[in-house]
């Protein structure tokens, strides 16, 4: 493996091998995601074949259109008010107070954000209405013939804004690690009050994370499936991603260009959200260099007792209300009975664990896609890694905007773009990838690249290049290099990347909606399909289920974070902003 | 940092490694292999699922797994399936014989000459043996037993009482409701207006018969519209709900199962469908609440004898050309 050391003028010494692993990245990127994006394009630019703008035109000018994007729009734009509002509250809880129990509030706050948003749905929709177990218990539920209030609008807006909040707190969270803690110890000098403090020294400096946590709460819900689902389609209202979800289910590839159509809409008004929100992060004051960032500082003295109780009344409310009320729902016999000592009944369970083939084979499917995306994009991050921040000079623009367009997208999009790609037979070798779940696979890997090239990409950029140096001066090639310097650098970055895509994708539903087959059902699929079925019980003792995986594997993540590289894992609240100031 | 990369990634490698053979696995069971069975049907999941394990018990070798959903939606999935020229099902057990007959038409079905319908009256399978009907679901109307009023005709749906209040299945969703928006449409003499005037009492018309099911049981509606087993059946477990047959009749379909032609297990396929049509496969859906198909089976607790049972006709024909129509027609009407 040792070669002589030979001088090649003009290319810097690391630049000079490896550079197919940009070729091999860039082959990756038009695969998972210029491919289906242009097979979106072309079919709702060209239903036909032909070029037919119209047809677009015309079907998304038709009234059920134009009333399902209206209730997107307003949907999304009023959920991440209430994300904004509550995840801003938890943010300075848990940053600038000296509240006790930060740790659990973060943890458990994010737990919320976690647990799939069709299972938080359906704990919300037992929570309240004439059949809800807990009302029942307690003697405050509504009389029969009352509608269940989380089906409607406020519960749709209600149950995205809770769910959403924890991605407003993380991203705030971020914004108050870089706020120099001297610029706060200088105003308390001067005597400054906490409030005042944090309305013109702090609120100023975290408002470009303020503007991309609402963008990100807008998109995350103007791109959820299962709540609109469960929420909505019962009462007919529809969003445009349960209004393309429905066509499609229901009519099949006779509409394939119409729902394409659609896709194109949400994808427009997605880009847009993120193109506001870039100009102003772009306006927003630059992070300062400090050499010590914020601590808490707002203490709370008498009112902190009143503060921690309202900090657990968000955790009762975000978590443990609807998680007890499905809990309930999955033990009585049958749906809409009173839940009494003697008539519970671990039956759903047994149905579910047991009994219920599909069930068995969807915690199969689950496991099984969501571990091989997440090993597979832990590896594809690091020539993916290479080539933004090595290799690639002018197209580095061409390759980020590559791997975040799949994630920024709604997922309904990505699910569209993907039939479209697999509807035929594979030319020339007459393989149909639809109904395996290689297609789902594929989707997956399209839509989760983002999350396991981050934290690799953020490691490789900060990796002194002293040591591969060294080495390529020694003679190591690049697979030596590869193999004895880079890889062990990135692992643990590489393992964080793999763990996110595998939470991300074990919760999966709006993707495998639409691409399911049988034998490929995913967790999502089935407990959306027996509450859909009337199967309530059942469906809620699935959630169950499913909470209790996420929240062990989160326990499990929580438990390697000492081996992991510092904000990867993303509930994670930094030592520094957690601990009071004593 | 180093020494800590190596001990995160093994767990994931192994757990990942281990995930790679299972997806191994599953590509391999999309071709059919001797002994597999898929199917495509529209019973509930728990229903499905005894059925086939009823079969399995007599057949042990065959391997059958399902796919549930309501008979639209079934379809569009196969249609999606054959387009990708992947059909995956081997067996179709859906609702109504109105699609059996559009799937026959367009060569997409296997006659099964060997069947055995001697004890079935004629009508109640194709005459080419290319379906079987395996029992009849009509659709009626349920109530909470907390409702003001007990119903007893279609119209009572429309009385000031059960404004707001009445829930019933999409043909969007339901094949059962599709045959029902058909037979209802064209017996009752107002014809389509009596949905346009359910629509004016407020009545909502969104997801599936489970949901009319949980929606009613629930307490959310009072009044619904759903296929008879379903409130028969929970409302013999307790649940606080009732069935009516209203009096100008039920709509009804039959449930028929049918042989693709693409199976790839022709043989095992046929062992279903003499299950389904046999005494035994009969006894099976009438312990499960459905009123089977085969005359000598007795009818489950809770519904009134066969005879006695009023059925809305609908023209078959006609139901097939206008399917779509019919679905926008109601979708127009209920969607807000």
């Amino acid at each position: 493996m040792i070669q002589p050391f030979r001088a090649q003028a003009g290319v810097p010494l690391l630049e000079r091998e490896g550079r197919f692993v940009y070729w091999l990245a860039l082959v990756f990127l038009v695969a998972v995601s210029a491919l289906p994006g242009l097979a979106l394009l072309r079919a709702s630019l060209a239903p036909a074949g032909g070029f037919d703008p119209w047809h677009t035109v015309t079907e998304l000018a038709r009234p059920s259109v134009v009333r399902a994007s209206w209730n997107s729009l307003s949907t999304s734009l009023v959920s991440a008010i209430i994300s904004v509002a509550l995840g801003g509250v938890a943010a300075l809880l848990v940053a600038v107070t000296d509240m006790r129990a930060k740790r659990a509030f973060a943890f458990l706050f994010a737990m919320s954000m976690l647990v799939a948003p069709q299972v938080a749905a359906l704990a919300f929709k037992t929570l309240l209405g004439p059949a809800s177990p807990v009302l029942q218990m307690i003697g405050l539920a509504p009389a029969a013939g009352t509608p269940n209030p989380m089906l409607s609008y406020g519960g749709i807006v209600i149950v995205l804004g809770l769910h959403h909040a924890p991605v407003v707190m993380l991203t705030l969270l971020a914004g108050f690690k870089s706020i120099p803690m001297h610029l706060i110890e200088a105003a308390q000098v001067d005597g400054a009050r906490p409030a005042h403090i944090f309305r013109t020294i702090v609120l100023p400096l975290v408002s470009g994370h303020l503007a991309a946590g609402a963008m990100l709460a807008f998109v995350a819900a103007l791109g959820n499936f299962g709540i609109p689902a469960l929420l909505g389609l019962p009462i007919n209202f529809l969003t445009l991603p349960t209004l393309i979800y429905r066509q499609l289910s229901s009519f099949g590839p006779s509409v394939i260009a119409d729902v394409a159509a659609l896709s194109v809409l949400v994808a427009v008004i997605a880009a847009v959200a993120i193109v506001a929100s870039a100009r102003l992060l772009a306006a927003a004051p630059p992070p300062l260099e400090a050499e010590h960032t914020i601590k808490p500082f707002w203490q709370l003295r008498n009112t902190r007792p009143v503060v921690e109780f309202f900090a657990a009344s968000i955790i009762l409310v975000v978590l443990v209300l609807p998680v007890l009320s499905l809990g309930m729902a999955s033990i009585v016999p049958s749906y809409g009975m009173r839940l009494g000592i003697e008539t519970m009944t671990l039956r759903a369970y047994g149905e579910v664990l047991i009994r219920q083939d599909a069930t068995l084979e969807a915690f199969r499917t689950s496991f099984s896609l969501a571990g091989v995306a997440a090993l597979l994009l832990a590896f594809v991050a690091v020539p993916v890694s290479f080539a933004i921040n090595r290799f690639a000079k002018r197209s580095r623009g061409l390759l980020l905007f590559l791997i975040d367009l799949p994630y920024a997208l709604p997922g309904i999009v990505i699910a569209i773009a993907t039939i479209l790609l697999f509807l035929h037979p594979l030319p020339v070798l007459q393989i149909s990838l639809y109904g395996t779940p290689w297609i789902i696979l594929f989707a997956y890997l399209s839509r989760f690249l983002t999350l396991a090239v981050k934290p690799v990409a953020a490691t490789f950029q900060h990796m002194s290049p002293a040591i591969e140096e060294a080495a390529a001066i020694c003679g190591a090639d690049f697979f030596t290099r590869l193999r004895t310097i880079i890889i062990p650098q990135l692992l643990p970055a590489m393992a964080a990347g793999a763990v996110l895509v595998f939470l991300t994708a074990f919760n999966e539903l709006t993707v495998s909606a639409l691409l399911w087959s049988s034998g490929t059902r995913t967790l999502g699929v089935v407990l959306y399909g027996f509450e859909e079925a009337g199967l309530t019980t059942e469906a809620s003792a699935l959630g169950i289920v499913t909470i209790l995986v996420v929240g062990l594997l989160m326990l499990a993540i929580d438990r390697l974070k000492p081996h992991l590289p510092k904000g990867v894992v993303p509930w994670s609240v930094d030592d520094s902003v957690a601990q009071s100031r004593r | 940092m180093r020494t800590s990369g190596f001990t995160a990634l093994p767990a994931i490698v192994l757990g990942a490694g281990l995930s790679l053979g299972g997806l191994a696995g599953m590509a391999g069971s999309a071709c059919a292999q001797e002994g597999k069975l898929v199917l495509y049907t529209s019973q509930p999941n728990t229903d499905a699922q005894q059925t086939i394990d009823a079969f399995k018990a007599k057949y042990p070798k065959v391997e059958v797994s399902f796919v549930r959903d309501g008979t639209p939606r079934i379809m569009a999935k196969l249609r999606t399936e054959i387009q990708a020229g992947a059909p995956q099902a081997d067996l179709l057990l859906i609702a109504d014989s109105v699609t059996m007959e559009g799937l026959k038409a367009e060569g997409r079905l296997l006659a099964h000459q060997g069947a055995d319908v001697s004890a079935y009256a004629p009508g109640t399978h194709d005459a080419q043996k290319f379906w079987f009907s395996t029992k009849l679901i009509t659709t009626g109307i349920i109530y909470n037993t907390k409702a003001g009023f007990k119903p007893e005709s279609w119209n009572d749906l429309l009385r000031p009482e059960a404004k707001g209040n009445i829930v019933m299945p999409s043909p969007l969703n339901s094949g059962a409701a599709l045959i029902h928006a058909a037979s209802l449409t064209g017996t009752l003499p107002e014809g389509w207006d009596f949905y346009r005037k359910l629509k004016a009492n407020d009545a909502l018309a969104g997801g599936a018969n489970g949901d009319v099911l949980r929606q009613v049981a629930g307490g959310e509606k009072l009044f619904g519209v759903i296929v008879d087993f379903l409130p028969i059946r929970e409302k013999a477990k307790g649940a606080p709900v009732e069935f009516v047959f209203p009096k100008e009749g039920v709509s009804a379909v039959s449930e028929p199962v049918a042989i693709l032609s693409t199976t790839k297990n022709p043989d095992a396929a046929k062992a279903f469908v003499d299950f389904l049509l046999s005494e035994e496969g009969q006894t099976l859906a009438l312990k499960q609440g459905y009123l089977a198909a085969h005359p000598k089976v007795a009818v489950p607790a809770g519904f009134p004898a066969r005879g006695s049972i009023r059925l809305m006709s609908f023209d078959a024909v006609k139901t097939l050309k206008d399917e779509n129509a019919i679905r926008k027609a109601f979708s127009d009407i209920f969607t807000q």
